[in-house]
């Protein structure tokens, strides 16, 4: 069993990275990247070259190309110590051609073009355009070398970043020395409270291990994912955060900084991570902060994305299982009597009616009833999650209805149970005990999908009752041309569907051990 | 029970009349060996097309949604080809915007393209659902027919050769696992929403789940034992596929057709709901564009009426398709 699983999970993982290959292909190679600029109203105002310059820069941004500008070249050899500033300042100043260059120019521009010719760039000149004999708007002349990033090494890149842990040297510039500390007193509560934490100097995030009251309690910054980042939903921060991020409005305590300075404030002190030079920059982080780990995310009142599509889901997932199944067994041994056709006629409506349609219908009658149409997060009242659930929930109950009938109907017809009528059983022993038992293995091996699909939340569900679910993340990000959030969501799925396939099989041998994935264990 | 031996002892007597008057010899004559028409079997003539039909029209119901569907057709299909339909020609009057079934007909008359009101344009509602239901229609027809007849196909090699088997179950974890909302957004970008390419998009991908289905099912039989037996008897697979296989499955693929179509005219409203929808006015299209009638006192019709005429259509569909299914198994002849 164990050889086989591990089979599978290698299966998976190898069919996740295809996945992801080839979301890469479809979304940086199939697709117009100057679609990316359709609802940008600064490329509209840029000019000529400046144009020019201002793509290439937002492509990066979005993951397109390796763009490298002259001048970032030149910087990062005064930080590397090859010249000094004084070189960089000659040299930076291109001319309007390419002869009109002066010598030191030319000599660093001929490096420049063969360092990043060599590795494959473009490099790419453009001379000033000029009205009259002076700059036109946007003309000034621009050099830079580009080019677009090679899928293999896109891919590699992506899933050698996915996993990043934090240690000592991470940062470049700290004060102090470089070490973990274990305290039994976590100084984000004052101090004096018996609460266990390890914090860290030189590390990203200030604390590594840290206790609080929310769920899971117990929370680490040792490892984190990073399954892509955001640039236009959510800008510059990781999908998975994006996800997991609480949301809703500030939720403002008695929080005591390290300075020893003390206000009402929503601040999470647990996830600062360091920002260089932030301390100095601003007067209010201060009087706050000691250190530069002064990046904080604030506390909210409302679940994340994904913690409302789960709440809603599995309690849908949760009435489809208990509603679902007993019709269905009810409808198996009424077979062709009117509670069968009842159920029939369910089914054939949930199935065939557009789901958009049944949706809005229950909205609309949902609204009559006075129930809440629309969901709110600054809300406390729990009947805004009725009318999502319900939705959610018929058509689920439809399905499971319809399969539990099918397989329940399909055993009824089987020798066993003959043999056991035969041998003087009650039809009702012969369908708790023979028949259920069958009928339900196909039914249990859904049940690790259902349950982990009910984080992927629901498209239209959460689109006609405003529910801030992950279930619109997706089409939103298609929407908005976001590179890092498609390719990031749709490796979520993918695992999720991955997983739930290998649980459901490994639950099924388990309730049934007639079910072995080894000819060995047979 | 009781009756018919009552109704066999009848039917003896009478033949005892019959034979009456002849002597032994008369009546039992020897027959000489034909060894070909001892081969021959004879058993009622049976067609399979037409048990179905009779099968299916046994069922009262069937009548009733067949006269649905064929009504559902000819509105689709040829009032839009008799009708003139202009959406935009009330655009500029802002009068015969958005009114319900009973202001409209007072203002254009009492006849048939103003009694569901008219739409956000002015345009008639009743028009605007059948042009959209051809375009829908059309649609998913299309597109279960490419994905139908590809899926069969590839899915019957997929099921038959081992080889191709462990290929494709590989092929198909990694294409199932990509969001198909995905595949269908990046290729409407990249080659517009217009009809056929919404037909492209459908069917790319589509076909695999099909074939997945069918390759299933064709694993299930392809190792029964009169299979095998046939195979020991030295029939060719092509045959054995067509002739063994094919007639278990023909039940299969009709109700899954029948579930694909309805599948498709859904999907397409949901994907013009998210916003990826058709160029055209289709069912889906136009029940987006008229969502903020839902909730707007007075403007309801415009927004119930598609989305009803979406629901019976699938609904018709479905049900046609699902009985024609149920009589194209041939267990059901009987």
């Amino acid at each position: 069993m164990a050889k086989y699983l591990f089979k599978r999970i290698l299966y998976g993982i190898f069919s996740l990275v295809a996945v992801v290959a080839i979301v890469m292909i479809l979304i940086y190679s199939m697709l117009d990247r100057e679609l990316v600029f359709a609802g940008d109203a600064n490329y509209v105002k840029q000019k000529a070259n400046q144009k020019e310059a201002y793509k290439y820069n937002k492509w990066e941004q979005y993951g397109y190309v390796d763009y490298v500008p002259y001048g970032d070249y030149l910087k990062d050899l005064v930080k590397a110590g090859e010249i000094d500033e004084e070189t960089r300042a000659a040299a930076a100043s291109i001319g309007r051609k390419e002869d009109k260059d002066s010598e030191i120019t030319k000599e660093y521009v001929a490096k420049f073009k063969e360092y990043y010719g060599s590795k494959g760039y473009t490099i790419v000149r453009l001379d000033a355009k000029l009205s009259g004999k002076k700059v036109a708007t946007g003309g000034q002349q621009q050099l830079f070398a580009c080019r677009d990033i090679p899928l293999r090494e896109r891919v590699w890149k992506y899933f050698t970043g996915l996993l990043t842990f934090d240690n000592i040297h991470k940062v470049e510039n700290i004060s102090g020395e470089r070490k973990l500390t274990f305290t039994w007193h976590d100084p984000a509560y004052g101090g004096y409270k018996l609460s266990p934490a390890i914090l860290g100097n030189g590390t990203f995030h200030k604390y590594l291990l840290y206790v609080d009251d929310r769920f899971p309690y117990v929370h680490q910054h040792f490892a984190s994912l990073n399954l892509g980042t955001s640039y236009t939903v959510n800008q510059g921060v990781d999908v998975f955060t994006t996800m997991n991020a609480p949301q809703g409005s500030y939720v403002k305590s008695m929080v005591t900084y390290p300075s020893g300075y003390t206000e009402m404030s929503a601040d999470d002190l647990h996830t600062a991570t360091y920002l260089e030079g932030s301390r100095d920059t601003s007067l209010v982080n201060k009087d706050r902060f000691t250190d530069d780990y002064t990046n904080v995310i604030t506390k909210k009142n409302g679940l994340s994305k994904i913690g409302y599509s789960f709440v809603i889901g599995i309690i849908e997932v949760i009435l489809a299982y208990l509603v679902g199944l007993p019709i269905g067994v009810l409808m198996a041994r009424k077979k062709d009597k009117l509670a069968d056709k009842i159920g029939t006629f369910y089914i054939v409506f949930v199935i065939a009616v557009p789901s958009l349609a049944y949706i809005f219908m229950i909205k609309a009658i949902g609204g009559k009833l006075g129930l809440p149409t629309t969901f709110d997060m600054e809300s406390t009242n729990r009947l805004m999650y009725f009318l999502p659930i319900i939705s959610l929930s018929l058509p689920a109950i439809g399905g499971l209805m319809r399969w539990m009938r099918r397989y329940m109907i399909d055993q009824m017809n089987s020798d066993y149970v003959k043999f056991a009528r035969s041998g003087g059983l009650s039809e009702k022993e012969i369908f708790r005990k023979h028949i259920m038992k069958n009928a339900s293995i196909p039914i249990i091996h859904g049940i690790p999908g259902a349950v982990l699909g009910a984080m992927v939340g629901a498209i239209v569900t959460e689109r006609v009752y405003v529910v801030p679910g992950a279930g619109n993340l997706l089409t939103i990000a298609i929407t908005k041309y976001d590179n890092g959030v498609i390719v990031g969501v749709t490796l979520f799925y993918a695992t999720l569907t991955v997983t739930s396939l290998i649980l459901g099989d490994i639950l099924m041998s388990i309730v049934d051990p007639r079910i072995s994935f080894t000819t060995k264990d047979r | 029970m009781a009756k018919e031996i009552q109704k066999q002892t009848i039917d003896r007597k009478k033949n005892d009349d019959v034979f009456a008057g002849y002597t032994e010899e008369e009546l039992f004559a020897r027959v000489p060996l034909d060894s070909l028409s001892a081969e021959k079997i004879t058993a009622p003539r049976y067609s399979y097309w037409h048990s179905v039909f009779r099968v299916f029209f046994r069922k009262r119901l069937n009548i009733v949604i067949l006269s649905l569907l064929a009504v559902v057709v000819l509105m689709a299909y040829v009032y839009p080809a008799l009708v003139h339909y202009d959406p935009f020609v009330n655009i500029m009057n802002s009068t015969a915007k958005h009114l319900g079934p009973k202001a409209a007909m007072e203002k254009f008359g009492y006849n048939i393209h103003n009694i569901l009101g008219t739409g956000g344009s002015g345009e008639s509602t009743f028009d605007a659902i059948w042009y959209g239901s051809r375009i829908s229609i059309s649609l998913a027809f299309i597109s279960a027919l490419i994905n139908m007849v590809v899926g069969v196909l590839l899915g019957a090699v997929w099921g038959f050769s081992k080889r191709v088997d462990m290929i494709m179950t590989q092929v198909y974890s990694i294409i199932a696992n990509v969001p198909s909302i995905l595949v269908i957004a990046v290729l409407i970008m990249l080659v517009g929403a217009s009809f056929w390419s919404m037909v492209f998009a459908f069917t790319i991908t589509g076909w695999l789940f099909i074939a997945y289905f069918i390759r299933t099912q064709v694993v299930i039989i392809r190792d029964r034992e009169y299979n095998l037996a046939s195979k020991c008897l030295g029939t060719s697979t092509v045959k054995i596929a067509f002739r063994n296989i094919l007639p278990f499955m023909t039940s299969i693929i009709v109700t899954l057709a029948a579930s694909e179509i309805p599948g498709y005219i859904s999907f397409e409203v949901f994907m013009a709901y998210i916003g990826m929808g058709l160029s055209d006015k289709s069912l889906g299209v136009i029940i987006s564009e008229a969502q903020s009638a839902m909730v707007t006192p007075g403007w309801e019709f415009e927004f119930w009426s598609p989305v009803a005429i979406t629901a019976i259509i699938s609904v018709v569909l479905y049900v046609a398709g699902q009985n024609l299914g149920d009589a194209s198994d041939p267990r059901t002849h009987m």
